[in-house]
């Protein structure tokens, strides 16, 4: 779905175990490991994470190494063409980047195999920065959404009644609104006083406050998911079995609700990150995502969709960073797909007819 | 179940293709050009922005007119020249007996005297009114005089909501006021001597007044448009004392626009606006009536406008296109696709992202429709000289040696040529260098790396230290964002100075920059006419578009004796003079580069002139 | 009956709240709606502009703009001051429910059997290279295949206009861009829909009364899987017809989209309200539309409530 629409297509329930026995969780595990697709996909995003957790130092001091000079649009080639002196001065002025210094000849080496912009700065290491902040992005804004919404909807699902009525009212006068106004004017809002607030660090505030729009729009279906299984659950016997034992409401829903919400929440959650990753890259395409010089991988793809044309080709500005957006993307819903089969029983069942 | 489904959707998608269809598609009009955004505004006193201004001047015609080429006054609805006074300060226009409106009304003296105390009303709130104001005798004391009255005349209209004897009394108040409105304005420099003989007495010493009389905002309104002034009960203002008239004047048929814009006042709708409907000229004059080479024929919100060839206008019948359209095209780059396919034959600016390498074919010669002339507007970049602090920061810019430092640590050449490579020459001055006639640019500051921090170390921040964090404000939705990373670097290498970026939506970026929240701030100016003044003007103590508050009553004081002498070359001397002082001396500026203006022209178009003023009279286009 | 009363005055009342909530962020984002970033306006005529559109007085502007909309009249633009939102919307409206409509048609035509057979086949070729391509339609960015699009067609292939609005051929490139993510969605949630019901008992009974299997998937089991895909048409079909923002900006298409951002960005209060009451009613009949139609397919949630 692109991302000015919320999908609510979470609507199958996935069965659980009554306690979550472990010998219930071993075979949720092992039908996760057989679906190859979704193993695939959990091996490329732990490596990307890796090779790009390892290349921060160097991301970090390098991502607005501006190379005005001679690397302005340059194609991607096998030797860096900017200064290496500069590179290396800008690396031991970071205070990560200066504990690294050894690898450098070698990570200034790679700096041209993806081109560089219009400023003359690495693609390869804004690419990876971009990719960190991108998915830092949508797991903030999913955890977010998935703590506040499950809270929502638990509460809900357990109060009954009126505020049961009067909380899912409140959730579907959200759904109500346009989503692309609502981040709008959140940001918009929002900026001022979070700026004045971090102060000195202000171009912290503009991600605060991508997190925060995104996350307060995404949390409505976890709310709606979360607010379904409790009240299955709350019918079901071991749950009785506890009031009749005397437990609270809250003691109820901490020991015993919780762990059998883990499967379905954290099914929500996978979708809600590429769903999160997708609107921060609109976000960007409107102008209003992340703010220069820090980048993000939908920033970087809408810059480069805008520089397509007849005339000259900028491949490098396009290809590298969809490519790296579309595959994330592909992963992280392929990983989604793998956790909600392995979590239910049925749909990895070959249909009767 | 499915095919029944299916067969439903198929069946719909059937109805949706043959509605399509039906509705009957418009035929392409002689000249199609492109735009960015939909028009903000059709009325000439309110409009400020150049898409507005390019339309404006192919519907309307005022006292003169733009030259194609040289876009130097020409004669327009009155005989050129006209009479001038041996001092230069009163001006006699006699109007063209053959000058007609839209629908056959002839053009008279009271039309201008009309439209240009529309334009300096407070209630049409135009961006342009000091144009008059400041030029014209009588309309300064005029326009402070009402704004005062609007003033007490809300208040009033406040309190008096009840009802009662408070509403009589406000309603007495506004007739009286209402009256004496036109009691002063009387005795302004404006005056219908005949019905043929416009009188103008200027204020001040204005060379370029004839260059002026061609701008939207001093265009005639025919007598039409007062049929749609609000009112307040029988009083012709509204409560708050305001002239305004309904916004649905603008458009080709009245009736279509007559649900619009309903008052929150008590008024009474004027049900004059039938008797519009007998009015001769065809479909266009049932609404907008306008005096141009060009009537509006059509114009639908975003998608297009429609311009028909007038047929009382006293040339109509050597003007070649019948029909011209105006599309919108929000994405730059959809735009010269469509230009590359041929669906448009005109593309006034092209910003997208690989400008440089078409401003690289269009020098080379490659393609010779595409144009990049130099325009009369300066890119620069302002900073806050007034207040101490700053976003809960000190401001170091009020010392005139940090200013001075940060302009001389900018090394333009190498923006202008290797970032940007728009072909823009790179600019030390505000009025831009050899494009007007008789004015001499004085020397200004070079770039000097040395230099800056001497003088940085000097205002006592050795290297950067001790500088806070700097602040730099710019508008998202244009493309500056290049400029400004390139600038923060700059900065960074060359003087230590930590730089924060802040970019804003236009509305948000608009405010804090009236409001003085920044510290450095992007901005720019384009020329509203042939003349140093008005981009010196801007720097006045006084003037509102003046955001820096740098305040320098010599500065001032050097305009307004420039105004005074009538010797044009010492005028300009002293207005050159006026220039040096601020980009040599004061520096609350940093100009960048001079704009250039990259657009494209079929190779089949003729008649269109790529100038300075981006100004083009379509009534001379011929397409082959 | 009673059912569709209720969900109507549900539904009011959700538009009401919609409003409000829209009307008191719109009064507390700061800044000026009449600031123009090139030409700054003097003082008092700011100040009487704020008083002519009661912008001073929220509490007034809250009522006297409901009772306008109740009228159909949303009052002035403040960016666009030659027109009213009234117009603005009327002229965006009808494409953008055009455009929205044929998409989603498109979905349903595409998405539904696609999702089916996948489901019925499900693991063989046809299944996986459905789930592939399904994915990789969720995980594109529309403003990816919008330009894509445009190039392919309009430039190399120059067979449709380049954007723009007016004739058939403006419509299917958009409408197509559009629904490419509305066709992965549904596909995948027939697929799921199917799945969950051809692994249910009625199925297993059916087959085991002897029904033959081309009349079990069809006949039976079609109608339940549809309800997932039903739910998510509703809001799904609500988005669409009120304009994407991407499309319309690469296409040129002027529909409502737009809109919703613009009046946004320029802080047009006027513009912002009308758009999101449009978006609201719009939405909630939607629903109700879907609400009925599932009371239609599942008679046991018309028994129900």
């Amino acid at each position: 779905m692109d991302a000015e629409t919320r999908s609510g297509d979470i609507n199958s329930s996935p069965a659980l175990a009554a306690d979550g026995a472990p010998a219930a969780r071993r075979r949720v595990w092992a039908r996760f490991r057989r679906n190859r697709l979704a193993r695939a996909s959990a091996w490329f995003l732990a490596l990307c994470l890796l090779l790009i957790l390892a290349s921060m130092p160097f991301a970090l001091s390098w991502f607005d190494m501006q190379g005005l000079e001679n690397a302005v649009r340059h194609p991607p080639v096998v030797t860096p063409v900017a200064d290496a002196d500069a590179f290396s001065g800008q690396l031991r002025q970071n205070p990560l980047g200066r504990w690294f210094t050894w690898a450098e000849p070698a990570a200034h080496y790679v700096a041209g195999w993806m081109g560089y912009d219009a400023l003359g700065r690495s693609l390869l290491y804004r690419c990876m920065l971009g990719w960190l902040v991108s998915l830092g992005i949508g797991l903030a804004a999913a955890c977010f959404a998935v703590v506040f919404g499950t809270f929502w909807g638990a509460v809900a699902a357990l109060a009954g009644g009126r505020t049961d009525t009067l909380m899912m009212r409140v959730v579907d006068m959200f759904y109500g609104l346009p989503y692309v106004l609502l981040v709008i004017l959140l940001k918009v809002g929002l900026e001022g006083p979070l700026r004045s607030l971090l102060g000195d660090r202000a171009e912290l505030a503009n991600v605060v406050i991508l997190f925060a729009a995104i996350g307060a729009v995404s949390w409505l279906t976890p709310a709606r998911v979360v607010r379904g299984q409790v009240l299955s659950l709350a019918q079901q016997v071991f749950v009785e079995a506890a009031r009749a034992g005397g437990a609270g409401t809250l003691r109820i829903l901490w020991r015993h609700l919780l762990p059998n919400l883990v499967g379905p929440v954290v099914v929500c959650a996978t979708l809600v990150v590429p769903q999160a990753i997708l609107q921060e890259s609109f976000l960007s395409f409107l102008g209003i995502g992340v703010r220069a010089p820090i980048p993000s991988l939908g920033r970087l793809a809408a810059d480069g969709v805008q520089a397509v044309n007849t005339f000259v080709g900028f491949w490098w500005l396009i290809t590298f960073p969809c490519v790296l957006l579309v595959a994330t993307l592909l992963a992280l819903n392929f990983l989604g797909d793998g956790l909600r089969d392995a979590l239910d029983p049925k749909s990895s069942q070959a249909p009767i007819v | 179940m499915l095919r029944v489904l299916m067969a439903a959707c198929l069946v719909s998608l059937a109805i949706v293709v043959v509605v399509v269809i039906a509705v009957p598609d418009t035929l392409r009009a002689d000249f199609t050009y492109a735009a960015a955004s939909g028009l903000n505004t059709l009325d000439p006193a309110q409009m400020s922005w150049t898409k507005d201004l390019r339309v404006a001047v192919n519907i309307w015609e005022g006292l003169t007119a733009y030259d194609p080429q040289t876009t130097t006054p020409i004669a327009g609805v009155a005989y050129f020249p006209p009479k001038v006074s041996p001092d230069g300060l009163v001006y006699e226009f006699t109007i063209r007996p053959d000058a007609r409106w839209s629908n056959g009304d002839p053009v008279t003296a009271a039309d201008f005297v009309r439209g240009w105390r529309r334009a300096v009303e407070p209630g049409t709130a135009g961006d342009y009114a000091a144009l008059l104001i400041d030029n014209i005798a009588g309309l300064g004391e005029y326009y402070d005089w009402r704004n005062q009255a609007v003033s007490v005349l809300t208040s009033l209209s406040r309190m008096s909501a009840g009802g009662g004897d408070r509403a009589a009394n406000h309603r007495q108040s506004l007739l009286a006021h209402a009256l004496e409105c036109d009691n002063r304005f009387a005795r302004t420099g404006i005056r219908a001597v005949s019905n043929s003989t416009l009188r103008v007495t200027l204020a001040r010493s204005c060379p370029y007044f004839l260059d002026l009389c061609a701008f939207p905002t001093f265009m005639p309104i025919h007598e039409s448009i007062e049929r749609l002034r609000e009112r307040f009960e029988d009083v012709p203002l509204t409560a708050q004392g305001l002239v305004v008239y309904d916004p649905q004047w603008t458009k080709p048929d009245y009736a279509a626009g007559a649900k619009g814009n309903t008052a929150r006042t008590r008024t009474v709708r004027a049900k004059a606006r039938d008797s519009l409907a007998s009015e001769t000229g065809g479909s266009a004059c049932r609404g907008l009536i306008t005096n141009g080479p060009y009537r509006l024929a059509e114009w639908s919100f975003k998608r297009r406008l429609r311009l028909e060839r007038n047929p009382y206008y006293r040339d109509h019948d050597r003007i070649a296109c019948r029909t011209i359209d105006r599309l919108v095209y929000s994405d730059a780059n959809t735009a010269v696709m469509a230009y590359e396919a041929g669906d448009v034959d005109f593309l006034p600016g092209m910003e997208v992202h690989y400008d440089h390498r078409l401003v690289q074919l269009s020098a080379a010669g490659d393609r010779p429709d595409f144009h990049n002339p130099a325009v009369l507007a300066t890119h620069f970049y302002i900073f806050n000289c007034r207040d101490q602090e700053v976003l809960g920061r000190t401001n170091p810019f009020t010392d005139v040696r940090v200013r001075r430092a940060f302009c001389l640590a900018v090394d333009k050449k190498l923006l202008v040529e290797k970032v940007l490579a728009r072909g823009e020459p790179v600019s030390d001055h505000l009025v831009p260098v050899g494009l007007i006639a008789g004015y001499e640019s004085p020397p200004a500051l070079t770039a000097d790396p040395a230099e800056a921090r001497r003088l940085l170390a000097e205002a006592g921040y050795p290297d950067g230290r001790g500088l806070p964090a700097i602040d730099l404000l710019y508008n998202t939705a244009g493309v500056d964002e290049k400029t400004c990373q390139v600038l923060v670097r700059m900065w960074r290498d060359v003087l230590g100075a930590r730089v924060e970026l802040r970019g804003k939506e236009p509305k948000t970026f608009a405010e804090d920059k009236v409001n003085r929240r920044y510290m450095v701030a992007r901005a720019g100016w384009y020329g509203d006419y042939n003349d140093p003044t008005t981009f010196l003007d801007i720097f006045r103590s006084d003037n509102g578009n003046n955001d820096t508050g740098y305040v320098n009553r010599a500065y001032d004081d050097l305009l307004d004796q420039a105004g005074r002498v009538s010797s044009a070359t010492e005028r300009m001397a002293l207005l050159a003079r006026a220039e040096t002082i601020l980009v040599r001396e004061a520096c609350p500026l940093l100009p960048l580069y001079q704009h250039t203006n990259l657009m494209a022209i079929k190779p089949y178009v003729k008649g269109l002139y790529p100038n300075a003023r981006l100004v083009f009279p379509f009534r001379y286009v011929t397409v082959d | 009956m009673m059912r569709v009363l209720r969900r109507l005055v549900l539904g009011l009342a959700t538009v009401a709240a919609v409003y409000t909530l829209t009307f008191v962020m719109v009064m507390v984002v700061p800044g000026n709606p009449f600031a123009n970033p090139e030409r700054n306006m003097p003082p008092e005529v700011i100040k009487a502009l704020e008083a002519r559109y009661s912008v001073d007085q929220p509490v007034k502007y809250f009522f006297e703009f409901l009772a306008g909309a109740v009228r159909l009249d949303f009052g002035p633009s403040f960016q666009y001051r030659d027109w009213t939102c009234t117009q603005i919307i009327a002229s965006a409206l009808p494409v953008s429910l055009t455009l929205g409509f044929v998409a989603i048609l498109l979905a349903v035509l595409v998405g539904v059997p696609v999702g089916v057979l996948s489901a019925v086949n499900r693991n063989g070729w046809f299944d996986v290279t459905t789930v592939g391509l399904v994915m990789i339609g969720i995980s594109l960015p529309t403003f990816v295949t919008g330009s894509a699009l445009l190039i392919l067609f309009a430039v190399f292939a120059h067979w449709l206009p380049i954007g723009g609005w007016g004739s058939l051929a403006h419509l299917p490139l958009p409408a197509l861009t559009l629904s490419l993510p509305f066709i992965a969605y549904v596909a995948r949630l027939t697929r799921i829909g199917m799945l969950d019901v051809l692994t249910g008992d009625f199925v297993r009974t059916g087959l085991a009364k002897g029904l033959a299997r081309r009349v079990v998937i069809w006949k039976h089991a079609f109608k339940p899987a549809l309800l997932p895909v039903l739910s998510f048409l509703g809001p799904a079909a609500a988005q669409a017809m009120t304009g994407s923002f991407v499309v319309e900006k690469v296409f040129g298409v002027p529909g409502l989209g737009q809109h919703f951002v613009d009046g946004a960005l320029n802080l047009d209060r006027g513009l912002v309200l009308s758009t999101v009451l449009v978006f609201a009613v719009i939405l909630v009949a939607f629903n109700l539309l879907v609400d009925v139609v599932y009371g239609l397919i599942d008679p046991r949630i018309a028994e129900a409530t």
